[in-house]
């Protein structure tokens, strides 16, 4: 849910990174951080395991200025994508605007993005949010690994809404922005509604 | 959508400062479930980034919430968390919002901080219902944001 301050001229957003586990999520959100103008982002904070797999959530809150004094964050989070997760990743659904669906493209990770959709679904509809009226984007991460299904087969399965879709290398920052690009543009455009 | 109006923000700002005052916290903010900073006292002493504090409230409220489901249902009302120098006290209001107080132990307790949200919290409670029965009336946001000419590009290096 958008929230609109007038007086202070700010819109802020909730944006989630949802996945299966190592999907590529957190990869996704710190190479945003690392690459923002550090005046246009706040403090990241990632409460992750000591394995470094997310654990409840990850955030970075990023701030736009538009030319008539408005300012937009957007609050960025990644879910915990590890199975036994699933209470807490239905919590970060909690207010969300936007979301991205960060697949892993490796053959023997398809179980595990199916799974994942469905999980999502049903979060959703738990919440009341309908998939076809929330901005959503899907990524098809991990492109430069060998055993990877091909585009049409992933997005025949995944991209059930014909929603834009993105091919990534994470670590690289291959398709990272494009994304990114793409579910604030969504989400900017669902407030005008 | 959740909006507020100049003339709400300030009167939310008024209470939440004289709350501050009041129970000698260093700063008091209001935050929404979904983790989004709604209203804070004018506190200039509070030096921590409020955005990230209210992310991180929430997502602490939302754990302790679904543990207390997980017990029976019992539904949370407050919580309180404690550093060595400082009280972090949460309250739910309306089951939707967080109202926080951060104190320094050495200036105030428990016990005046919760007294005096007690004083100020029904004032809270009305003025967020009534910004929520503004908004249910109005359908989309006002023209005065143009989305359009916000340009991302202009964001990294
Ligand atoms: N080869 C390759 N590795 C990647 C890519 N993206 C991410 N990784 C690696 O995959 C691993 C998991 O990445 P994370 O970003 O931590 O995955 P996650 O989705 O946040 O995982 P959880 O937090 O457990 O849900 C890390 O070792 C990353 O470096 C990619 O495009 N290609
Ligand atoms: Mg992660």
């Amino acid at each position: 849910m958008p929230f609109i301050n007038f007086a202070t001229k700010e819109i802020n957003c909730k944006i989630v990174y949802y996945g299966p586990g190592l999907s590529g999520k957190t990869t996704n959100i710190k190479w945003i951080y690392d690459h923002i103008k550090p005046e246009n982002r706040g403090e990241m904070i990632t409460l992750a395991t000591e394995t470094e797999r997310t654990l409840f959530f990850d955030f970075v809150p990023i701030e736009v200025s538009n030319v008539r004094g408005f300012k937009v964050r957007f609050h960025l989070y990644t879910t915990p994508g590890q199975i036994i997760y699933q209470a807490s990743r239905k919590l970060i659904l909690k207010g969300v605007d936007g979301i991205v669906f960060v697949a892993d493209s490796q053959e023997e990770r398809h179980d595990a993005n199916l799974d994942t959709l469905d999980d999502m679904i049903e979060n959703l509809k738990d919440y009341e949010i309908d998939i076809e009226e929330i901005p959503l984007v899907f990524q098809y991460n991990k492109r430069d690994l060998p055993n990877i299904l091909p585009v049409e087969k992933l997005r025949a399965d995944l991209n059930r809404w014909d929603r834009p879709d993105f091919e990534a290398i994470a670590t690289k920052g291959v398709g990272v922005l494009e994304t990114f690009k793409e579910i604030t543009k969504q989400v900017l455009k669902k407030l005008k509604k | 959508m959740l909006s507020l109006r100049p003339e709400e923000d300030r009167k939310l700002r008024d209470l939440l400062t004289r709350l501050n005052e009041e129970s000698k916290s260093k700063i008091v903010l209001l935050i929404d479930k979904s983790g989004q900073l709604i209203s804070r006292s004018e506190s200039p002493a509070f030096s921590s980034d409020d955005v990230t504090f209210a992310s991180l409230t929430a997502g602490n409220i939302a754990a302790s919430e679904a543990l207390s489901k997980l017990l029976g249902d019992k539904s949370l009302s407050h919580m309180f968390t404690e550093t060595e120098e400082e009280g972090i006290y949460m309250i739910l209001i309306a089951g939707k919002y967080i109202l926080v107080s951060i104190f320094d132990k050495r200036l105030s307790n428990l016990g005046i901080v919760r007294v005096k949200i007690k004083k100020y919290y029904r004032e809270i409670e009305e003025i967020l219902k009534a910004v929520e029965e503004r908004v249910e009336e109005e359908s989309s946001i006002p023209t005065e944001i143009d989305v359009e000419d916000i340009d991302l590009d202009t964001l990294f290096e």
